[in-house]
């Protein structure tokens, strides 16, 4: 990229530390949320007398089981990720590289664009009905497979157009040299793709970790998620705001740690030997 | 915690005076060894309650239960998949009122007596409008040839929540009629720091449940006799438009600017925070009134009736829960659902439940000596509105009938249109509705716009 | 790995690349489809415990052209999806090219960014709907610090639309700027470096280098965010309900009001696979234009 050098760099420097302030801004003001007595954020109060009272009840209270719910959520996000990425990426490579007829290609592609447009709330009817049969209903194998399934057109669709920016040459190289079709892809096409790989994966785990309707339907209690047991907090007259803010502070750690060590090991592991 | 203290105090002296079994030794009604049942129950105020009540059961009789505790707004869909297919899930589902329709005549419950012959709804427990019972033939939710489908853990009804100590200052006497509180606002209000009334005015649930009390109160009613089929659409007359006018009146003199945005939650905000010199809320609301945690006006909130009109009646809506046995579970467990049931009506059990937080459905869990206490000041006002309690929207076509009324309500408010053409378009379109669904139906004359 | 065995997987990489994802979209999403459809054209209703369907075509398209929320409620969804989808692309794209031309922070950039789409949604619109407050908010706070009066935000005709809009735009810029940030850094280095030797400003070597390069990632930016702004539910349900008045009322709020709370399950089967196909239709008829203006 051409850098911004001098003057630019620091007005460049002020607009992005302008743009991260607003997006983080409000999670300060959830922080402080959840560290304050709920009538103290019914005023608006911005001198206040914090207590850890919320976490206590999020965390241990009998009615909340929201360390299982976080653990529920960060097994389902993280095996989805990995699978979507493995998935779509294959599926999105084949699309791309190979020559499928017009039918099977712009059919499917067509397809998951179809099926991603269709509301959620007319799927999880017949998934109950479904899984209930299958015997997987309130379980965690059942989340994962209906979540992979909601993430791929997307992940598919976003990793097809990174092998697109990837030069041909590269490959053909390869191909005369006596490589095979896979070894390419393996070596020289999915390093190239590491920051595609990157952006997917977080897509990707994001959506299944705030993947409320389906995770409502498909669990109960000893299986319920991350984005249910914070809905408990809205309840029917009022909504539980200090407990919530609470509950979306813890909720977000483990995802982020989560999410850091898996671009960590996407980065290492794709580059161990890399050929370029 | 200091609360839960003094509850409890109370309730042991309430066992001492009241000389109730020994609560902790024999079981409140014997109902044997039962296999677990699950439960599906909502996250709410009182489920603290209703938790600590389970949990005494399980000590008591050693059956299991399992309770799945769910979000508000996943009861719906929950409850609705458990009993469309296969074999439910959960052996007793929580129905809010507005939902009881659809499960009744969709025959998705199996009728109380038929699982257990020998089971009566105890007499001291509340029926509110006996929205428990059904009568197949009329489809309506009548004691009167109708069978017990279920029973109420837990009964919302409104009450008039005003600063008693604002009052005391004025010399007002609590608010009886809409004047005078329409007389209280007008001297307590000070523009920009304390609103005189406030209450819902959101579009949808909101405006349509905390107008009904106006419209009940003028004696105006949605259809003219659905117990008894004629589905005359008659939202539209002058005693309605008479009570959305007194209703609109109040919002814009009374209430913030953004009236017509008020939801639950921004009420209960209003009044905690001292910013709301009167308000209608629920009773499952009160609890954030007299905590320090939650609110700066603690102890300073009573609880009245809502207010009547001059002319007419106290109008109460009522929003209670219902506990339902579905028909796709296996005998044993229908069974077992039963024998909690059973036991979680006794006077014992209801008791329990008061202490942990909750809100009994039997009249002798609540001892006259509560209402003496402080922290209980909420209870006569709730008891006296029981008589006037009504259910309404009680016809499957409730939810459609809300949606419209939910808007034109809602628009009339803001100003979108005038209370006569809100009124007019409504009644067309839920003629529109009833039709459609092959009711005897017709519609009444227009209201001038 | 034997080696036969190894030649097997070579040799049929092609097929079996593609074959999980052909399986697990056929296999899950081809019964809830088709019952999709079959409702559409049907009334249900549900007797004895069971459900009862009856062929009803003509009586659900009735009721679709009929409905009066539905106007107000297409109309408010093509302002959102232009509005959300315009802001969001162009700030995504600024933000995404400017962290490119930084040196430093792409990590810390890529991390904040993270932290809008993962926190769930009922705690997000809570979260606004309190800042959004009118006596109490952070926003009225903040104007009655400059000396200003509060404004009715979520409460008002004229704003509360705005004020949606303004969520969405906190909420889903992030999503745009990860997808094509991604895309800015596996950009190619030589091609920038020979246009800055060959004497380009840097204004030129972003317009035409640049972003030209982008135009994979932005069509798929474009294509998911436009989805996603037809799908919009959450902010609206929890910040306005669709009021005041119709003033925030979508096609999917309405589309749950009908489906799931009324229970007119044949209508909203059919409401949601006319709203399907106008999504598709929007977004064949958009390919077709940026295709015939990049031309």
């Amino acid at each position: 990229m051409n850098l911004l050098y001098g003057r630019e760099r620091v007005v460049g420097y002020a607009l992005m530390t302008l743009a991260i302030l607003m997006i983080v801004g409000p999670f300060a003001w959830i922080f402080l949320n959840s560290l304050k007595y709920q009538v103290a954020i019914y005023t608006g109060a911005w001198v206040f007398t914090p207590t850890l009272s919320n976490y206590a009840e999020v965390l241990f209270s009998r009615r909340s089981d929201f360390a299982h719910n976080v653990g529920n959520s960060l097994i389902v996000a993280g095996i989805t990720t990995a699978l979507v990425l493995v998935v779509g990426t294959l599926a999105a490579y084949s699309l791309h590289r190979f020559r499928w007829s017009q039918w099977i290609a712009t059919g499917f592609l067509g397809w998951t664009l179809i099926f991603h447009t269709i509301p959620v709330l007319t799927l999880v009817g017949p998934w109950y009905v479904i899984f209930r049969q299958l015997g997987l209903y309130d379980t965690l194998t059942a989340l994962i497979i209906t979540h992979v399934t909601m993430n791929l057109p997307m992940t598919i669709w976003l990793m097809m157009s990174f092998f697109k920016d990837i030069p041909l040459e590269l490959e053909e190289a390869a191909f005369v040299d006596g490589c095979r079709p896979l070894t390419a892809f393996w070596w020289i096409t999915l390093r190239l793709a590491i920051p595609g790989l990157i952006a997917a994966g977080i897509l990707a785990f994001i959506f299944s970790w705030k993947e409320f309707s389906i995770a409502l339907n498909l669990t109960s209690r000893a299986t319920a998620t991350v984005p249910v047991a914070i809905a408990r907090f809205a309840q029917q007259y009022e909504v539980q705001h200090a407990q919530m803010a609470a509950a979306a502070m813890i909720a977000t750690i483990p995802a982020i740690i989560l999410m850091f060590l898996g671009q960590r090991f996407v980065v290492r592991g794709l580059t161990l030997g890399a050929v370029k | 915690m200091l609360r839960r203290r003094v509850v409890q105090t109370l309730a042991l002296a309430a066992g001492l005076i009241t000389a109730a079994p020994a609560m902790a030794q024999q079981p409140f009604a014997d109902v044997g060894r039962q296999p677990p049942i699950t439960i599906l129950i909502n996250s709410s105020p009182w489920y603290a309650g209703f938790e600590s009540t389970v949990q005494l059961y399980e000590k008591q009789t050693g059956n299991k239960v399992n309770l799945d505790v769910t979000p508000f707004g996943g009861m719906l869909e929950k409850a609705r998949n458990a009993v469309r297919s296969g074999t439910s899930p959960y052996d007793l589902l929580n129905l809010d009122t507005q939902w009881t329709i659809e499960f009744y005549s969709g025959g998705f419950l199996t009728p109380l007596k038929d699982i257990d012959p020998g089971f009566d709804l105890p007499a001291e427990v509340l029926t509110y409008n006996d929205s428990g019972y059904w009568n197949d033939a009329k489809k309506w939710r009548t004691r009167d040839g109708g069978k017990l489908m279920t029973y109420s853990p837990n009964g919302n009804v409104h009450l008039f929540m005003y600063r008693a100590d604002l009052f005391q200052g004025a010399g007002l006497k609590a608010p009886e009629t809409w004047d005078d509180v329409m007389g209280a606002c007008t001297k307590l209000q000070q523009p920009g720091r304390v609103y005189g009334m406030v209450t819902r005015g959101e579009r949808g649930n909101g405006i349509r449940f905390d107008w009904m009390p106006f419209m009940l109160g003028k004696g105006a009613t949605v259809a003219k006799d659905p117990e008894n089929g004629d589905f005359t659409v008659v939202i539209n007359s002058p005693q309605a438009k008479q009570a959305l006018d007194t209703y609109i009146d109040l919002m814009k003199r009374c209430g913030p600017p953004n009236h017509g945005a008020l939801g639950q939650s921004d009420v209960i905000q209003l009044l905690a925070t001292g910013r709301a010199a009167q308000g209608m809320v629920v009773v499952a609301a009160w609890s954030n009134f007299d905590d320090p945690t939650k609110s700066t006006v603690a102890g300073k909130i009573n609880a009245a009736v809502v207010p009547k009109f001059a002319d007419g009646t106290h109008g109460v809506v009522i929003g209670n829960w219902h506990f339902g046995v579905p028909r796709n579970v296996p005998d044993d467990r229908k069974k077992a659902a039963m024998a909690f049931s059973k036991w979680f009506l006794t006077a014992g059990a209801q008791r329990a439940y008061l202490d942990g937080g909750g809100i009994p459905v039997r009249k002798d869990a609540l001892p006259p000596e509560l209402a003496s206490n402080p922290k209980y000041r909420w209870v006569k006002a709730y008891v006296d509105s029981q008589p006037y309690a009504k259910q309404e929207l009680g016809y499957a076509e409730g939810p459609q009938v809300e949606q419209i009324l939910g808007l034109r309500l809602n628009q009339a408010l803001i100003g979108e249109m005038s209370s006569g053409r809100a009124l007019n378009t409504a009644a067309k379109e839920i003629e529109e509705v009833f039709r459609r669904s092959g009711r005897r139906t017709g519609a009444s004359a227009a209201l001038p716009e | 790995m034997p080696s036969r065995l190894l030649d097997l997987v070579h040799n049929t990489f092609r097929y079996w690349s593609l074959l999980p994802a052909i399986v697990l979209l056929l296999v899950i999403t081809v019964y809830p489809a088709l019952q999709l459809l079959q409702m559409s054209v049907s009334t249900i209703e549900f007797v004895d415990g069971r459900d009862v369907w009856s062929f009803t075509p003509g009586r659900n398209i009735e009721l679709l052209l009929s409905d009066p929320v539905l106007p107000p409620a297409i109309l408010n969804t093509i302002i959102f999806v232009i509005v959300t989808v315009a802001v969001e692309l162009s700030l995504g794209l600024g933000l995404a090219i400017l962290v490119g031309r930084l040196p430093h922070g792409r990590g810390g950039a890529r991390t904040a960014m993270i932290l809008p789409i993962l926190v769930p949604p009922v705690a997000i619109g809570s979260m606004w709907k309190l800042m959004y407050n009118f006596d109490f908010g952070l926003f009225n706070q903040a104007l009655d610090g400059l000396g200003l009066g509060p404004v009715n935000w979520l409460g008002s005709t004229n704003l509360a639309l705005i004020s949606v809009i303004i969520v969405d735009i906190w909420h889903w810029t992030p999503f745009v700027f990860l997808i094509l940030f991604a895309a800015v850094e596996g950009l190619p280095v030589d091609v920038i470096e020979a246009a800055q030797v060959d004497g380009a400003t840097n204004r030129q070597i972003t317009w035409l280098i640049v972003i030209p390069m982008l135009r994979d990632a932005l069509a798929v930016a474009f294509i998911f965010r436009a989805i996603f702004a037809f799908k919009v539910f959450d902010e609206i349900y929890l910040l306005t309900s669709g009021g005041p008045g119709t003033a925030t009322e979508v096609v999917n709020l309405h589309l749950y009001k009908v489906f799931f709370e009324q229970n007119q399950l044949g209508y909203g089967a059919l409401l949601s696979v006319a709203f399907i196909a106008a999504i598709l239709a929007f977004l064949l008829v958009s390919r077709r234009v940026t295709r015939d203006t990049t031309r």
